[in-house]
């Protein structure tokens, strides 16, 4: 490879990189809170007796889902201020797009999570008088989401790496700052190289951890479903060293 | 009663009526599964509801609770209508919490430890304080012998703990009446012998009416105090226990006795 490398551009432009990966998780964060809140109603929504409420409350959530993020991004920053009159300033537009796409997907594993509970476990806290919402605060959400832990940690991953695309409407984040610094030194594969590691020692702590919950879910069901399950192994094991000795 | 008793404030004495219901129907779709389905039940009384599946029994429980609202019929309770003309009147809200529902698969909320699960209605229903809830557990877990649980974990228990852990569950909120939908068919014998024990005791020492569908005839014939034999949607018998396994002229009753008590 015909490449001389110069790592410079990355030492001396790394706390301009810093500080917008500082916006990159600012912008993460506020976008998880916003889905994971504004995702219950809209989940409850979508389990709604009331057809038209919950016809919306799909019709909302396959917008979301079977559109390009870019597309809505775009839309929300480049097409909803001349129909309302309103400018909205990028920042505040990447956050909308990002939440509202967020929450679509975040609102089908809170109702995957709710339907998953068995109907004689809310049964049984009707039984005890407790109202509609203290059987969803209390016996409902709690279950759904240590079930549907996985797929909110996953959702949020993609989320984070998904914030690139704000980079399109002139939001500094990390992405649009490597694209400039790149742009500017002419030296994009060691800044962006840099950026991409960057966003990969965020992400790949989240995915290990999500790993690691995983398989404890996975040995909690298995406890839960059959103790003779954990103990057939260690017969079997006792059995060959009986057989060995 | 003893000064630990969970159930007071029964105004019908034990043998009296404690829950009436008259002419209830119900259907779903074109299936209907209550007909004409008369049925009482007294203070202090265990009456054992029989029958093959899909006969109208559990149908009857969850309308008794309020879970599932009969086309047509009425039900008084401990004096009051709380059903008529196919609706809930305003008595049922001042009475349902005197009625307690235990089921056949395992309700315990299985997030919460036992004294969450048990503490969580009491607290947030009647007003009590961690400190009265939680003693009120105490003696609702020690009344099914299980006060040594109070910190386990549902997935920690057995099926028959657990199933003794609704009952005080539902002990909790100091029920009148409390409807039992086959919660020993999971359960080998001596367990659910031992978790109808626990009904037995609630019967005579703190005078609940109890409602219970079960196979278990042993059980029928030694504590209940009436058994009634759902077929096809109707009561066709109602009768006691001595009566309904010896004595009895209905055939279906007779071949269902004979398909289950061995």
């Amino acid at each position: 490879m015909d490449y001389n490398f110069d790592w410079s551009v990355v030492t001396s432009n790394f706390p301009r990189l810093l500080e917008a990966m500082g916006m990159t998780i600012q912008i993460t964060i506020i976008v998880i809170v916003l889905s994971m809140a504004l995702a219950v109603p809209l989940a409850l929504l979508r389990m709604s007796k009331i057809e038209v409420v919950r016809w919306a409350a799909q019709l909302y959530i396959e917008i979301f889902r079977c559109t390009p993020l870019l597309v809505q991004l775009f839309w929300i920053y480049y097409v909803l201020p001349p129909l309302t009159g309103i400018t909205i300033p990028g920042m505040l537009s990447a956050i909308i797009a990002l939440t509202a796409n967020l929450t679509a997907f975040m609102a089908e594993a809170y109702r995957s999570g709710f339907q998953a509970v068995p109907e004689e476990q809310v049964e049984a806290g009707e039984m005890l008088r407790l109202n509609r919402w203290q059987q969803i605060r209390h016996i409902i959400i709690p279950q759904a989401l240590r079930q549907q832990l996985p797929v909110i940690m996953s959702l949020n991953i993609s989320i984070f790496k998904d914030t690139a695309l704000v980079s399109t409407i002139a939001v500094a984040d990390l992405m649009f700052t490597a694209n400039k610094i790149a742009s500017e030194s002419y030296r994009a594969l060691e800044v962006l190289s840099t950026a991409a590691l960057m966003y990969f020692i965020i992400a790949f702590p989240a995915s290990l951890v999500l790993s690691k919950i995983e398989r404890n879910m996975l040995e909690g069901n298995k406890k839960g479903s059959t103790k003779k399950t954990l103990l057939r192994p260690k017969l079997a094991v006792a059995g060959k060293m009986g057989a060995s000795s | 009663m003893s000064e630990t008793s969970l159930a007071h404030n029964i105004s019908a004495g034990i043998g009296e009526v404690l829950v009436s219901a008259r002419g209830l129907e119900k259907s779903f779709g074109p299936i209907q599964v209550m007909r004409n389905v008369d049925f009482d039940m007294h203070a202090g009384d265990i009456t054992v509801i029989i029958g093959k599946s899909g006969s109208g029994k559990s149908t009857l429980l969850r309308a008794l609770a309020g879970l599932t609202d009969p086309d047509q019929g009425s039900i008084e309770f401990d004096g009051q209508s709380v059903f008529e003309n196919g609706k809930r009147t305003a008595a049922w809200n001042k009475v349902n919490s005197h009625v307690g529902m235990i089921f056949q698969s395992y309700t315990l909320w299985p997030h919460m430890d036992v004294l969450n699960n048990l503490v969580l209605a009491p607290r947030k229903k009647l007003g009590l304080s961690a400190s009265e809830a939680k003693d009120r557990a105490e003696k609702a877990l020690a009344e099914v012998g299980m006060a040594r649980h109070l910190r386990s974990k549902p997935i920690q228990l057995s099926g028959g703990e657990r199933q003794r852990v609704a009952i005080a569950r539902a002990l909790m909120m100091q029920p009148k009446m409390l409807l039992c939908d086959e919660i020993t068919s999971a359960l080998d014998p001596p367990v659910a012998a031992e978790v109808l024990d626990v009904l037995r005791r609630l019967k005579e020492e703190e005078g609940i009416a109890i409602a219970l569908v079960t196979h278990d005839m042993a059980f029928a014939s030694k504590a209940a105090d009436r058994l009634v034999f759902f077929h096809e949607g109707e009561i066709a018998v109602n009768t006691t226990p001595d009566e309904a396994f010896n004595r009895t002229e209905n055939e279906e009753l007779k071949k269902f006795v004979d398909a289950v008590r061995f």
